[in-house]
Order: structure tokens, then sequence, then C-alpha cells
């Protein structure tokens, strides 16, 4: 083999991931060091030794195991109850014609113009009204179907050859059977698009939780970090090590899965 | 015509569940925080009319006023830096070269990182005692910063940070519509003999124009709502150089208890939210070329 | 198996009439076939009967039940679609089965239907692969089998051949008789290939602009179309049609005279198939006329000569003559022929209404 200068390239891109990266690898050396080497400057970068006293101090002091628990309840609710009801919605609205579909269908895509924020007052007034505030299921119910989904699976569906579905009902199917049978089988890619969609969405929301729960064992992850940085301010070492705690399951996913984790953002164009 | 009205009994039941959802908490909360704007609303008491003593306040509300100046330079700042440095790590990623798969990774990993997670980390980061952003700076010769402590310098240390955390989201998109550029039209460019700027200024970036387009009108939108980096950074401060609207709107809300104005803050903000993006929409007609 | 019945039929689509006031019954067993253009209203006549598509008025029968009001699933008929409609997430043995197993047909039942279509079709060896992994020809073998494993009341099909190559299209037509000759189940076969038609069809029925223009056993409407749309449409290459006026018995085009048939009085277009056309010989008593040959096609056992008429008088439509002709001297572009036929195997039809005055 001959050698060939590494392309100029290198001389932008490695210092840009050495930035990109950098924040994060600083967290993880801060939290396996001692509170004393983080209180330098100029600041430890290579720490003597690796101490693991700043993870036990954070989960005795805080309930991270509720917090875990109470996030993946909440997103594993919404994403499944998100796949099933915008595929029934999805699916009507691509293909059956029944009478005021087209004026539903503009109403209900109408919620997507307007940003929670916007609407954060009266969700909070209807979620106490029907006494769910500081309950979980709070955080589940106002969330169990997202007009973007019900948009992205029709959109979908209506790219299938309309044949398949025919052939499925002269074969007998009802409308349903056509939808469990033919439909989704062949929607897997779209369907795990908005289940990763929905999973980003629901495992990083703040502001609802926020507002939705008082209670530190009803929070969900997010909240309950920051509650903890409020616990635990300028402790940095203890911080750092809650922090990788709690982001650490997210990016091991996305390190395994990246390939289709990217395929499915550039496919659905979206991070919450 | 049997058939025809159990198709629309059909559709109706399968349409059910999600019109109830999104009705109950998407329909009629737009139409009620309309309503609450002009109401006054303590979260605890029956509300009253004001009728529009909210939005009559909210014209001299000096608070109010900063916040929405906050918010414009935010996104003023945001939208063009985040989008342009984006299209520039795409396109320098857009690559075989070895080693490509760590510089990506390195570039897309803050999109699985929380919000909150990224202003914990960036409050560390910014430690004006501590940080390893002022121990670079010395390094480099500048000398230390206050960032989220300086009332200066705060709004721009967001702007860094959220840059940092939205970056790989833009290139994944940027990426994705750079690998659908058809490859003729580079060569047909190249047979022409168009250098590799010209090809990029009227190939490439004109080809790029639907994904521009997409993330100009998302990232304004999400810049005008932000709210969790404020909240878990700097909470507004200090002196209120760093309240946005959504923050404000919260606070209003959830720590004073003005729920009637916070909502004509929410409308505010909603009216801005529609009319930016239809202006992004109009203006683009001419400049967005669409293939196939 | 049942009889197929359409009882004033009439399909519409906003303002534009698809099917019109169609009657047509289709006797047990038989094949028959609906031939026209793109857009006659042969596929929606073939999906009313499917359950696809809702007629407008009328009412559609199988057997002697009005199926109106029932759903696909529920006529119990099978339809082959153009472009197969395989399940593309399942194998070729659960494509095949599983209309049965939608009918709640117990496991070992339905596998014994999957093998006796899979043997006569010869699938065996494919069972276990997914549509993606088949050719054209064996995806059609496919749809076919899974249509033939329901033991239907009626077979569909809609331009199931269409999408293959010309070879296969030619082996699978004959393959289609055979399997109709051994499982002679009521089918209802839909095509633009007028070749399909007449090689396949018990009876044919073509159509146009919705309405059934004729009916009957191929080689009656290939020798004896009734009307000028029938004779253009049926034949290939399509029947040459020349102007020409009858007056007090004599039938004249241009320089050509013939005998009129009774009845013909006034304009009428008189035609004449490519194959009845011969070079006229020296002293040739049948009638002739002239043409410039154009293009010349041997296609081995015959010469397809393409030519214009040049005799005076001749109308727009007898610009092109087209004629097939026994193999021997080879016409030259450019060279000018005569063309004799005789009299009584010609078409004489109606210039103004189309009707056919005599069918030769």
């Amino acid at each position: 083999m001959r050698f060939s200068w590494p392309s100029p390239r290198h001389l932008f891109l490695a210092p840009l991931a050495l930035i990109m990266a950098a924040p994060l690898i600083w967290m993880a050396i801060t939290s396996i060091e001692t509170p004393d080497q983080a209180r330098q400057f100029p600041p430890v970068l290579i720490p003597h030794g690796i101490d693991w006293h700043n993870y036990t101090r954070a989960v005795d002091s805080a309930p991270f195991g509720a917090w875990y628990l109470n996030s993946i309840v909440v997103s594993l609710v919404v994403v499944l109850s998100n796949l099933v009801l915008c595929s029934l919605a999805a699916y009507a609205f691509a293909r059956i014609r029944f009478f005021g579909a087209n004026v539903l269908f503009i109403a209900l895509l109408a919620t997507l113009m307007v940003p929670f924020q916007v609407i954060l007052i009266p969700t909070f007034l209807i979620v106490r009204h029907l006494g769910l505030i500081d309950n979980v299921s709070a955080l589940i119910v106002p969330n169990l179907v997202n007009a973007f989904g019900i948009f992205m699976l029709r959109q979908f569906f209506r790219t299938l050859p309309i044949e398949l579905e025919e052939a499925a009902r002269i074969d007998g199917c009802s409308r349903l059977g056509v939808l469990i049978k033919i439909v989704l089988p062949l929607s897997v890619p779209a369907l795990s698009t908005l289940a990763l969609i929905m999973l980003l969405w629901t495992w990083n929301d703040f502001l609802w939780p926020l507002v939705a729960i008082n209670t530190e064992k009803h929070m969900t992850l997010q909240v309950g970090l920051s509650t903890f940085q409020g616990q635990h301010q300028t402790q940095w070492t203890v911080l750092m090590a809650g922090n990788v705690l709690a982001l650490l399951p997210l990016v091991i996913a996305f390190l395994l899965t990246q390939r289709s984790f990217v395929r499915s953002i550039a496919a659905s164009g979206v991070k919450g | 015509m049997r058939l025809l009205r159990s198709d629309h009994v059909t559709g109706w039941l399968l349409v059910a569940p999600a019109t109830l959802v999104l009705v109950a908490f998407g329909l009629i909360p737009i139409a009620w925080s309309a309503v609450l704007s002009f109401q006054h609303n303590d979260l605890l008491s029956a509300p009253h009319w004001v009728g529009t003593a909210n939005y009559q306040a909210l014209r001299h509300d000096p608070v109010f006023r900063k916040s929405v100046h906050n918010t414009v330079v935010y996104t003023v700042l945001f939208v063009p830096i985040s989008i342009a440095a984006a299209l520039a790590v795409a396109v320098a990623l857009n690559t075989r070269i070895r080693g490509i798969s760590i510089y990506r990774t390195a570039v897309f990993i803050p999109v699985a990182v929380s919000t909150v997670a990224t202003a914990i980390i960036f409050n560390w980061v910014f430690d004006p005692t501590y940080g390893i952003a002022n121990w670079l700076l010395n390094e480099l010769g500048i000398s230390s910063q206050g960032f989220f402590q300086d009332p200066d310098q705060a709004l721009y240390a967001i702007v860094a940070m959220t840059v940092w955390g939205w970056i790989g989201f833009d290139v994944i998109i940027y990426l994705a519509a750079l690998q659908g550029i058809p490859q003729e039209l580079l060569e047909a460019a190249a047979i022409d003999g168009a250098g590799r700027w010209a090809t990029f200024r009227s190939v490439t970036l004109p080809l790029l124009s639907p994904a521009t387009l997409f993330l100009v009108v998302w990232s304004t939108i999400n810049a005008l709502q932000l709210f969790d980096e404020i909240y878990n950074t700097t909470r507004g401060g200090p002196l209120q150089s760093t309240t946005v609207v959504v923050y404000y709107l919260w606070q209003q809300a959830f720590q004073f208890f003005n729920a009637g104005y916070g909502a004509a803050v929410a409308e505010v903000l909603l009216v801005a939210i529609l009319v930016v993006t239809l202006l992004q929409f109009l203006i683009s007609r001419r400049s967005v070329y669409y293939t196939s | 198996m049942a009889t197929v019945e359409f009882r004033a039929v009439t399909k519409r689509f906003d303002d534009v009439v698809a099917v019109n006031d169609l009657s047509l019954r289709i006797a047990d067993g038989e094949f028959m076939v609906l031939v026209g253009p793109s857009g006659c209203g042969k596929t929606t006549a073939l999906r009313m009967v499917a359950g696809l598509a809702q007629p407008t008025a009328g009412e559609i029968l199988i057997g002697d039940r009005v199926v109106n009001a029932d759903s696909p699933g529920r006529r119990d008929i099978a339809m082959v679609f153009q472009n197969y409609a395989l399940y593309p997430h399942m194998t070729v043995e659960r494509n095949i089965g599983f209309g049965l197993r939608q009918r709640r047909m117990p496991r070992a039942e339905v596998q014994a239907r999957v093998r006796e279509v899979s043997t006569l079709l010869g699938l065996e060896d494919l069972l276990r692969r997914k549509p993606a992994q088949l050719s054209g020809g064996q995806r059609q073998r496919v749809a076919m089998g899974r249509a033939l494993a329901r033991h239907p009341q009626a077979f569909l099909l809609d331009e199931p051949l269409s999408n293959l190559d010309a070879k296969l299209r030619t082996q699978l037509r004959a393959e289609l008789k055979k399997i109709h000759q051994l499982v002679p189940t009521t089918s209802i076969y839909v095509t633009h290939d007028q070749v399909e038609a007449m090689t396949l069809g018990d009876r044919i029925a073509v159509m146009s602009a919705g309405r059934i223009q004729q009916l009957g056993p191929p080689q009656e409407v290939y020798d004896r179309p009734a009307n000028l749309f029938v004779a253009g449409f049926i034949g290939n290459p399509a029947m040459n049609l020349l102007p020409a006026a009858a007056r007090s018995g004599v039938l004249t085009s241009g320089d050509l005279r013939m005998p009129s048939p009774d009845g013909a009085d006034g304009e009428v277009i008189l035609g004449v198939r490519p194959e009845r056309l011969s070079a006229a010989g020296d002293g040739d008593a049948r009638p002739a006329f002239d043409i410039t040959v154009d293009v010349v096609e041997p296609l081995g056992s015959e010469i397809v000569v393409h030519g214009s008429r040049v005799d005076s008088g001749a109308g727009a439509e007898s610009a092109t003559i087209t004629a097939r002709l026994a193999v021997g001297a080879m016409p030259a572009a450019g060279e000018r022929l005569r063309l004799a036929f005789d009299p009584a195997a010609t078409h004489v039809f109606d210039a103004a209404t189309g009707a056919a005055l005599r069918s030769g």
C-alpha cells in the first residue's frame, strides 16, 4: 500500500469532535474525581484513580430508582398508546371515506400548530380537574395521542399499494383485519420511527412534568435530576455522577442503534 | 348503500379514541387558553372576567418587554448560527475518510442528551472558578469570564450551550439531504466546468433548500419556546438578562399564580409563532427548490 | 360455482359515467372476457362484482343472490390483480392459505388445499419463499394459486398477464386456459389485449364508453363485428376501412366497384381484413385497388405490407392499408401494388351510425 496524506478535513473535524465530546468527557471525569480534585484551577483533567463514592452518594441521597421507574412507565405507555391509537386513526384517514373525515383531520392537525407551552395553563387546569395532579398518570393521559403520529402514519399508509388491502378484503378481512394483518406488518419502519420520536419526546420532556408533579418520588428522571441539582448546588462531583446515571441509558441506546436512530430522525425530521 | 354506511361507522370508531384525547388535551386547551387570557385566575379562587386588562398590563410590563427582547435576541442568534454551523459540519462529514464514524458519533451524541442534563453539564463547564471553558480561554491567552453569572454574557452562553445540544439534529437532517442529491447533477456541473465552490453555491445549496427551510422553521419555533435550559441554568437571571417569554409565562402562572396573565403571554407567543412561521414560508416560496 | 349477473348496472364517478346500464349474464363455469380500450368501464365492472366499487344503480347477482350490500369478503369470489397484490411479508404458502385461514378453515384442510394448488401450478419448491424472491412469472402463478385455493364462486381476473414479457405472457395464457379446462370455475377476465380475449374467452364482451358493443363467442365477434368500433378493435393488424358509397346495388370506393349488399344506400364504410387481401393477378376478376407500398415487414410465415391508396377520391380513412400476404415476391417500398379481395369476405357498415349492414 502506498502512503497517502490524510484528508485535510481532519484539521476541521478533529477539533470539532473534541469540542462536541469535551463537555461529556469532562462530566464523566468529574464524576469519578474527589471533591478536592474538582475544586482546583487549572482543572485536574486526568484524575488520580477512580472514586466511585460520588455515585453511591448520588443514589443514596435521591430516589433515582423511582425516577427511572416513572420515566420508563410513562415512556412505555405513551409510546405504545401512540402506536396503537395513531395507527387506528391514521388508517381511517388514509383509506376510509367517512362523514366529516376531512374537517376532523384538519382540526386534529391544528393541534400541531400550537406549541405545548401555549396550552400549558389550561392543560394544567384540565388535569387538575381530573384529579391527576402529582400523579404519574398526569404525565400519560394528555400524551396518549399526538397528532404528529397520525399525520406521519397516514402519509406512510398511503404509500402502500391499495391492491394488497383490496386482496385482503376479498380474502375475507374486515377493515380492522386489513390494518392488523396487512398494513401494520408492512409499516414497521414508520412505526419504529414514531416509537423512537415519541420515546425521545417523552423521556426528555421537562416543562409538563415540572408543572404536573410535586412529590419527589412521583417525578420523572428529568424533573428529578433538576431537583437533584437544586439540592447539590456546587457539589459538582456528585452532581455529575447523578447526571451520568440519568443520561446513560439513552446515550447507550443511541450508541448501540446509531444507524437506525439517525435514519429515524432524518425520516421524521423532528426532535422535541 | 349499507356498505357505505358501515364505512362511516368504521371510520368514526377508528378515529374516536384519538379524537377524544386530542379534543380534550389539544382543542379544548387551545380555546380555553384564549378565554383565560381575558380572565383573572389565580389557580385557586373562581376566575372572573377582566376584559383586555391582561393585555393592557402586558404593554406596560417592563419584565415582559425584557423577555420579548431576550427571546428575539436569542432566536436571531441561535437560528442562523446553529444552521450555518450544521451546514458546514454536514458538508465536512459527508465523506468516507478514515475515522468518519467517530466524528459523526461525536457530533450526533448530544441529540440523545436531555435538555436538563445538558444544562447541568454546562453549569459546570461554564463555572467561572473551576470550569474548563475558562481554562481553555486562559490557555488561549484570554482572561476568565463570568458566563452564566455575568448579565452581559449569560444569554450568549445560553446560545452556545443550545447550539451544542441542537447541532447534531440539524446535521442529521442536512446529511440526509446531502446524500439525497443525485450524483449525476454534481457530475453534470463538473462537466459544465463549475468549480467546487460554484457547484456548492449553484447546485448543492439550492437542492438543500427544503432541508434549510425545515430547519429554519423548526429551529425558530423551538427558539421561541426556550424554557428547559433557562430553568436549569440561570432561572432567568442574572438581572433578568435571560428571562425569555416562556420562562416568564411559567413564572406568572406557577410562581406568582397569575394564570390569566400567563395565558395572555401565551396568546402573544402563539400569534408570534404563527406569524413568523407564515412569513418564513412566504419568503421561502421563491428560494426553495423541490426535486422530483 | 355460480352464475354472475349484471342487471342494468350503472356506475358514475362524479359526472363521469364509467359503466352505463350494463346487463350481462355469465353462465355457470363460463369464461367471460371483458375487452376494450382503457377507460371503457371493464375494470369498474369487475370491481363492482368484487365489491370494491358500489354500483350507482342496478343490481349485481352471484348465483341467485343480490350481493350489492355484501362486503367483498362475503361474496365468496377470488380476484387476481394486475400487480398480483401478493402480501410481501408472507411466504408463498401463507399467501395462498391466507383467504382460507381468514374463513377459519381447519389447518389440515388449508395445508391440503395449498398442496393441491401448488402441485397444479408447479409451486412446490417455492412455498417457503417470500414474493420478493420470485420472478414475475412465479408471482403470477402464486396469485393464481391464491385464487384457486379458495374454490370460489367465481374468479375475477384484472389484466393478470399485462405485467409480463411477451414470451411469458403467451406461455401463461395457455396455462390459464388449461387450468380453466381442469377447474371450470365461472371466470370474468378483464383485458385490453384482444389476442388474450380471442384465445381465452368462451364469450367476449367488447366494451366502449361504459357499454357493451358486442357480446358473443370470439370467432363470431371476429367474423361478424356488429359495428365499426368492434371491427376496428378486434383483429391485429386492424381491419382496413374504406369510405365508399352505395347506389342502386353498386358499391364504389374510388375506382373500386363491387356489388352492394341489400339495404345499403348512401355513405358506407367497406371493411376488409388484412388477411383477405392478396396481390391481384393479371386479368383478376375480383374487385381490387392500388396502393403505394410504404413499409414491408417480412415475418417469416407471411409478409405484412403497409401502404397508401393511390385512387383519386379516396378519403382520409383509406389513406393507410395493411395487407397480410403470402411469402413470395417481396414488394419494395415505393412500389405500386394492386390488391384484390373476395367481395363475399367483406364487411359493410353504415357510415353515419357505424352499425354493420353486412358481415362477410
